[in-house]
């Protein structure tokens, strides 16, 4: 009973199979890349896009929201956009591929993603992860560029790296493979965004040594013409931090998956996330973390603001192994819901099998505080302002947080801009 | 901070078989040969003397079950059940109904004596009492049950043995009998609502379940009636190689309140038992019922061996306006649990409840939770989830609250806290939070952590032995589900949750 025919295939799930049918003779790689291609292909032709009978994807059922696969688009135009902090060493990769690189920082070496697919150097790196990474695999079977980025050991890197995935439409599939040497420090930005009809599928793949810190800040604005997979995956060794802050605000069917390995002892690891959902847009984060060795920390900060008609997912899952013993993991997932047709679910998951822990989760789905309302109004501040002062510090609590004075500004600025849309 | 080594270690040294039901009673059976099929049903029904309808009714089932497929979502693992091979019937000889205690076979009584369960009153009344040892639940039955009173249904494998003070229910206007009894005698309740809460079709084992049913109780709390005792029935598994399928059904007609108790005991057996229960409340308008469980089905041996897989379907639906429904369930046996008393929230301001303590040891396997499905407006639910975990066992919480569309003003809180004693056992906790209305409020919080040592240092300081303080603690964390449970029975499972833990904490 295990094993059952996939059905018909959708649009969507025909569309791909064309496409790597087509496609195939012209994606970058060697032999072994190409084996790895084929191997990640199949697993997606043989189950399909995942439905919500696969429990990874309860909330999600890629089968049925993954309306249309769009072809590619060869002559799309794909314009960058403007830094999000002053001063910042910049690598483009549009369409698809990557287009320029600042690569004049010490200690900073970037490399087109073709040139690791070329020497097949990126081969092993291509299975997906396990039965339910559907990203990883259909990513494997496309990816034609991106960035591979190295920070040397030691390396302090005092401007901020930003990482531009931008596209004009159609199809874009890459991965940015990172790694950060012993004692490193960088923060990095990663800007989703584009213009037009797209299927994006998008990798980060991400190598902590011991004692290397990174902040490293996700900012997604596709428009709600956008289907858009991704995937963060990191591993930490001994006493690194990794702060992974994630804004999403935009793309009419969004996952995103942060699967993050603590590996090294006194390791931490910090999620922030803010999901500003409107219009129709569904947007799933889903989390995988698991502590391994003893001793390391996480904490994980969720706050979502849904109107309209958007629906919102967060899945979030510790897995305390064994032997982490001392773990403290803890996790919070807030949500304001601001209109009727508007939905949102969570499944802040805990699975632990060491004893001596403390672990925990909150989730909590609210209205605005009609008590604060009042509040404000009495003080002759209007609704409609009231209300966007109360959703404002609600999800800006979580954006000070950074202590970066330039980062909080800028990311303000886009909570603003997305107020004046949304608000 | 490793403070409770001593316990770890402990852990490791019990046995966890303190079981002390596992005795078998050796009596005449009636068991019908191991397998699955439409003649079985039909003997099943015909044995029950059962309309044509409820015969219809299970082989519609029965048709139905055949095309689906067990759930394996769950975190539990067990070798592939073999469903041909069990036999669905099995029943005392020649006591296919007895009317007083003085028809039962003395070794039935007798077993019901060692479990310790309250026939007592009953006994005297029909001047039967039996000699015998008593166990330590005789004692708090005594003390307990004079002065309180509860009407006992006992179930025994597939046959409803024995319900007590039915003239004096009947006298409030309350049906309290098996269900075999109500399908003769009440069929139109029966037909209106069985199936109304689970239907047939609603999952792999509730499906099985409709199909062959043997027995279970039925209750009927007429409009306005506050039942005047509590209702208790006592399920037991004797027969080897016997699956127990028992339905219970309770209605609480408008503004009824009834609160009723179930515990379950079997055997100690090396090969695995399937219990596949399903459970359906009612609750009209004005309506309260609270549903009390203690289980205790043989949780298999210290390897793991042998055991009760109790794979239960339990739902409870708030159908009128201001109803009420609450679910407190002490879950220390079984090898394995799968099981989510839920509260179906349809009724404007109705509320539901679900108070819980799982203790796991051995090689135990817990999945349980609840789901609270909030379709009325200002309906409110609440959620109290305690698991503890030793051994090597793994005990998880998985829990829905789901806020439909037009549920204006839902309310939930969820608390589930998971305790861990030992380095060899698992606890997890997997809820699902969907809010489709804006003014929902929901609140779910949830943390695991071991006994701490300062509370443990504190307690002990005091000149208690640590044993005693651990049990103490355990005690105060389960505390605000104990409460719920009505007074005999939080005595009791006091007492089993330190039977389940012997050696580990208490």
């Amino acid at each position: 009973m295990n094993i059952q025919t996939p059905p018909k295939p959708t649009p969507a799930e025909q569309a791909l199979i064309d496409g790597y049918g087509e496609r195939f003779s012209r994606l970058a790689g060697n032999p072994d890349v190409v084996q790895a291609r084929d191997l990640a292909f199949d697993r997606f032709r043989q189950s399909g896009l995942p439905t919500r009978r696969v429990e990874a994807w309860h909330y999600t059922d890629l089968r049925r929201l993954l309306s249309d696969v769009p072809a590619y688009n060869q002559e799309a135009m794909a314009e960058p956009v403007g830094e999000l902090l002053e001063h910042s060493a910049i690598a483009i990769a549009a369409n698809g591929q990557a287009l320029q690189a600042d690569d004049n920082i010490d200690g900073v070496t970037w490399r087109p993603l073709t040139e690791l697919l070329a020497d097949g150097s990126l081969a092993s790196s291509l299975a997906p992860r396990d039965a339910d990474d559907m990203i990883g695999a259909l990513n494997a079977s496309f990816v034609s560029g991106g960035w591979a980025l190295d920070i040397e050991a030691g390396a302090e890197i005092d401007v901020p790296l930003e990482i531009q995935n931008v596209h004009g439409g159609g199809q874009v599939h890459t991965r940015f493979p990172v790694t950060v040497g012993a004692g490193a420090k960088a923060v990095i930005v990663e800007r989703q965004t584009g213009q037009g009809a797209a299927f994006v599928t998008s990798l980060a793949d991400v190598t902590l040594d011991e004692d290397a810190t990174v902040d490293w800040i996700v900012l997604q604005e596709q428009p709600d013409t956008v289907s858009y997979l991704s995937s963060f995956s990191a591993t930490l060794g001994r006493n690194a931090r990794l702060r992974l802050f994630v804004m999403n605000a935009g793309g009419r069917l969004v996952r995103e998956e942060v699967v993050v390995a603590v590996q090294g002892e006194g390791a931490d690891f910090q999620l922030r996330t803010v999901n500003l959902l409107a219009g129709e847009g569904h947007t799933d984060l889903t989390m995988v973390l698991d502590h391994t060795v003893p001793s390391t920390t996480s904490t994980e900060v969720v706050r979502n603001v849904v109107t309209g008609k958007a629906k919102g997912v967060f899945q979030g899952r510790i897995n305390v192994h064994q032997v982490a013993q001392k773990t403290d993991a803890r996790m919070a997932c807030n949500t304001l819901l601001m209109s009727d047709d508007a939905d949102f679910s969570a499944k802040p998951e805990l699975e632990i099998f060491a004893d001596d822990v403390a672990c925990g989760h909150g989730a909590t789905v609210a209205e605005i505080n009609h008590d604060h309302l009042f509040y404000l109004m009495a003080r002759g501040i209007s609704e409609k302002e009231a209300r966007r002062l109360l959703v404002k510090a609600f999800v800006a609590e979580v954006i000070e947080e950074l202590d970066d004075e330039a980062l909080v500004e800028a990311l303000e600025a886009r909570l603003d801009g997305w107020f004046a849309d949304n608000g | 901070m490793p403070a409770v080594q001593e316990t770890i270690e402990q852990v490791r040294k019990i046995d966890v078989d303190q079981y002390k039901y596992g005795f078998e009673t050796l009596i005449e059976m009636d068991k019908a040969p191991p397998g699955l099929s439409e003649d079985i049903i039909r003997l099943i029904s015909h044995k029950k003397d059962e309309p044509d309808w409820m015969l219809q009714w299970r082989l519609d089932a029965f048709r139905r079950w055949q095309t689906m497929t067990e759930p394996t979502w769950a975190r539990v693992h067990y070798p592939e059940i073999d469903f041909q091979a069990l036999s669905y019937y099995a029943a005392p000889k020649a006591q296919s109904g007895p009317k007083s205690l003085d028809e039962v076979d003395p070794e039935l009584l007798a077993t019901y004596e060692k479990l310790g369960i309250p026939l007592k009153e009953q006994e005297i009344l029909a001047g039967v009492r039996k000699p015998g040892e008593k166990s330590e639940l005789d004692e708090i039955g005594d003390n307990v049950y004079s002065s309180g009173r509860v009407a006992v249904d006992a179930v025994f494998d597939s046959v409803s043995v024995v319900t007590t003070f039915k003239k004096e229910l009947a006298k409030a206007g309350v049906i309290f009998c098996s269900i075999s009894e109500a399908i003769r005698e009440h069929p139109e309740l029966v037909q209106k609502y069985l199936g109304s809460v689970v239907p047939q079709s609603d999952n792999f084992y509730a499906t099985l379940n409709s199909a062959v049913f043997t027995d279970g109780s039925f209750v009927y709390v007429p409009k306005g009636v506050r039942c005047p005792m509590e209702l208790s029935t006592y399920f037991r598994i004797n027969e080897k190689n016997t699956g127990q399928f028992e339905r219970t059904l309770i209605i609480a007609d408008e503004g009824a309140y009834v609160s009723y108790l179930e515990g379950c005991t079997a055997p100690q057996r090396d090969e695995n038992q399937l219990h596949a229960a399903v459970v359906e409340l009612v609750a009209l308008e004005d309506a309260e019922i609270k549903y009390s469980t203690v289980q205790n089905w043989y949780p298999g041996d210290k390897d793991g061996k042998g055991g009760i897989y109790n794979f239960v379907t339990k739902r409870g639906d708030c159908r009128g306006a201001n109803s009420k429904i609450s679910w407190t369930q002490v879950e220390t046996g079984s090898a394995i649990t799968w099981k989510y008393p839920s509260c179906i929230l349809r009724g404007d301001n109705s509320r539901g409840e679900f108070y819980s303590i799982a203790v796991s040891n051995g090689h135990q396997q817990i999945d349980s939770g609840t789901k609270m499905l909030h379709l009325g407006k200002n309906t409110t639910s609440r959620i109290i989830s305690k698991g503890i975990s030793a051994g090597n066992s793994n005990n998880t919480y998985r829990g829905q609250v789901s806020v439909h569309r037009k549920a204006e003003n839902a309310r939930n809180f969820t608390q589930c806290d998971s305790l861990l004693i030992g380095n060899d056992c698992g606890a997890h906790t997997v809820p699902y939070i969907e809010a489709k209305n804006a003014s929902a409020k929901l609140e779910h919080e949830a943390t695991t952590s071991k006994i701490s040592e300062d509370q443990l240092f504190y307690v002990m300081q005091r000149g208690i032995p640590e044993e005693e303080a651990i049990a103490l603690i355990v005690n105060g964390f389960v505390k605000e589900v104990i409460q719920e449970l009505p007074m005999e029975f939080a005595v009791e499972a006091q007492k089993l949750i330190g039977i389940s833990l012997e050696g580990s904490v208490g």
